[in-house]
């Protein structure tokens, strides 16, 4: 009891840490529903890391560079995302190299570079770690509007397109049959996803996203086989998986990022044994 | 004034720019039934897809009446849907009403009623809350077809719509798209392997074969000639007509 009220006295430490986390947690498992129903789980995965090393690159830069697109990590990394998704969006082959083999090209590509200018630079090391591992403890006022603006901005967009959106994921031929625009819901639909990433990625760091992106989805899929239901759930185990993250790790001092995406781990062995038993919603 | 509803004019079908056969002539009207047959990897499926609008023609013109834009409904080749999607029986047969529905525009209530009634049509009203990938082969085609229907299309296109069904399966769908033209007047196409389907339900056949550049149309007591069944099927058949 004393630990619990511990933490509600300290509510000033981890106010804005806690609206981002859920927030992030709520945006990404909704996202993360294409993203596990698209199967392109590992696009995701490149996409936070293409956000880091935007992030990183800006902190190299600015040693080089005063222009300010090239030099503000939250920017350069949102730049990066958003291309990265559009190139990857618009086509379908790449030099008839399957997309996935791309997605692993990108992660890697992304990830090795992270490690090799994060090594060149002194400056801001300790946010490279934050924004890899996700250690954000101290979130800066101006980050939870960015994320809270995000996360209402992609919503919306996903209520007046939602019919749309799955469409175009389950059915691509029959929606172009039906002259829907298929690419550029696409396009919009990944664009979503690369925006939430790189601004959730930057305030939360890369494997606590990629965790809240594929795992609470995963759960819904599992305690649920109603498609409006999952857009439900997926959020809130999100949210919870980022709640219950953020308690566990300034309750039991573990790194935050790590404790979220162990929550959502937990969440999705007890979706699967809701699975096991037919305890379905 | 010919009064078609498709027509190709002198359409080289293929995929990226290369051709697989053509010039090909074919005028389709309303309330015709057609068969589109040949043997397998013949180019019917890369016709049928030009004719939707899917694959663009390597050369020559596909037209679509007077209007030039046509409803169509169409039913793929089963088994190509991702099981992932928990989409219930009636969402999945709700997207074939979003050819009347714009982008950002969700689905009403007269749009939900014509759903139900092509459930109702199709015997699977009593599936709608059940998940798509959860029910048998034979439920499945007859979703499609109600999928297909709940457009209010103007044409027909099945793709091998009895391929993975038993011969009662097949007999169920074939007997409801006949329940379907007597009921609306609709133009069919369908590809199928089964000739003997088509000799009883078709009034008109597509025999393609592109390796052989053979490319024959007409009625069907035209086209289903036993030349044809010999050379291509190699079936030892003489044709004689039902009275």
């Amino acid at each position: 009891m004393s630990v619990l009220s511990e933490f509600i006295n300290s509510y000033f430490l981890w106010r804005d840490p806690m609206i981002v986390g859920v927030v992030s947690g709520s945006i990404c498992g909704f996202l993360g529903v294409y993203v596990v129903l698209k199967r392109i789980v590992f696009v995701s995965a490149m996409l936070t890391q293409i956000s880091g090393f935007g992030v990183v690159l800006a902190f190299y830069l600015q040693g080089f560079s005063t222009l300010f697109f090239l030099t503000d990590p939250s920017l350069l990394s949102l730049l990066l995302t958003c291309a990265a998704v559009l190139i990857f969006s618009l086509r379908e082959r790449f030099l008839y190299i399957s997309q996935e083999s791309v997605i692993g090209w990108g992660y890697i590509l992304a990830s090795g570079l992270v490690i090799v200018i994060g090594d060149r630079i002194t400056q801001g090391s300790h946010d490279v770690a934050s924004v890899l591992f996700g250690t954000a403890v101290v979130v800066e006022r101006h980050e939870t509007i960015t994320v809270t603006i995000t996360a209402v901005v992609s919503f919306l967009i996903h209520w007046f397109l939602f019919k749309d959106f799955i469409f175009v994921s389950f059915d691509p031929e029959l929606a172009r049959l039906f002259r829907y625009p298929v690419r550029g819901l696409n396009a919009i639909l990944f664009l979503s996803i690369g925006v939430v990433v790189a601004v959730t990625t930057r305030a939360l760091g890369a494997l606590p996203v990629f965790a809240l992106l594929v795992l609470p989805p995963v759960f819904a899929l599992l305690v649920t086989d109603r498609l409006k239901l999952l857009f439900v759930i997926s959020p809130f185990a999100g949210l919870l998986s980022a709640a219950l993250g953020y308690f566990l790790s300034f309750v039991l001092s573990l790194p935050t990022g790590a404790s979220i995406a162990l929550v959502a781990v937990f969440l999705t062995v007890l979706g699967g044994i809701c699975r096991r038993f037919g305890l379905l919603l | 004034m010919d009064d078609f509803l498709i027509r190709l004019e002198k359409v080289t079908i293929g995929y990226n720019g290369k051709g697989l056969i053509g010039p090909l002539e074919l005028s389709i009207k309303r309330n015709q039934f057609w068969g589109i047959v040949g043997p397998n990897g013949g180019g019917k499926t890369t016709l049928l897809k030009t004719i939707l609008g899917l694959i663009p023609p390597v050369r020559g013109e596909v037209r679509y009446g007077e209007s030039g834009s046509l409803v169509f409904g169409y039913v793929p080749q089963s088994g190509n849907f991702d099981r992932l999607f928990p989409l219930s029986v009636a969402e999945f047969v709700a997207m074939g009403r979003y050819c009347r529905i714009p982008v950002g525009v969700g689905i009403e209530r007269r749009d939900w009623e014509v759903v139900i009634r092509y459930l109702k049509k199709t015997g699977i009203l009593h599936l709608r809350n059940r998940p798509f990938r959860s029910i048998s082969g034979g439920e499945r085609q007859r979703a499609l077809v109600a999928r297909a229907l709940s457009g209010e299309p103007d044409v027909l296109i099945l793709d091998e719509p009895t391929a993975s069904v038993d011969v009662r399966g097949e007999a169920e769908i074939m007997g409801l798209l006949e329940e379907i033209r007597e009921s609306r007047a609709i133009t069919v196409l369908i590809v199928t392997h089964f000739l003997h389907t088509i000799a009883r339900f078709a009034d008109h056949v597509v025999f393609i074969d592109k390796d052989r550049g053979a490319f024959l149309t007409g009625k069907k007591e035209e086209v289903l000639t036993d030349s044809v069944l010999g050379d291509v099927f190699g079936l030892d058949a003489i044709i004689k007509s039902r009275v």
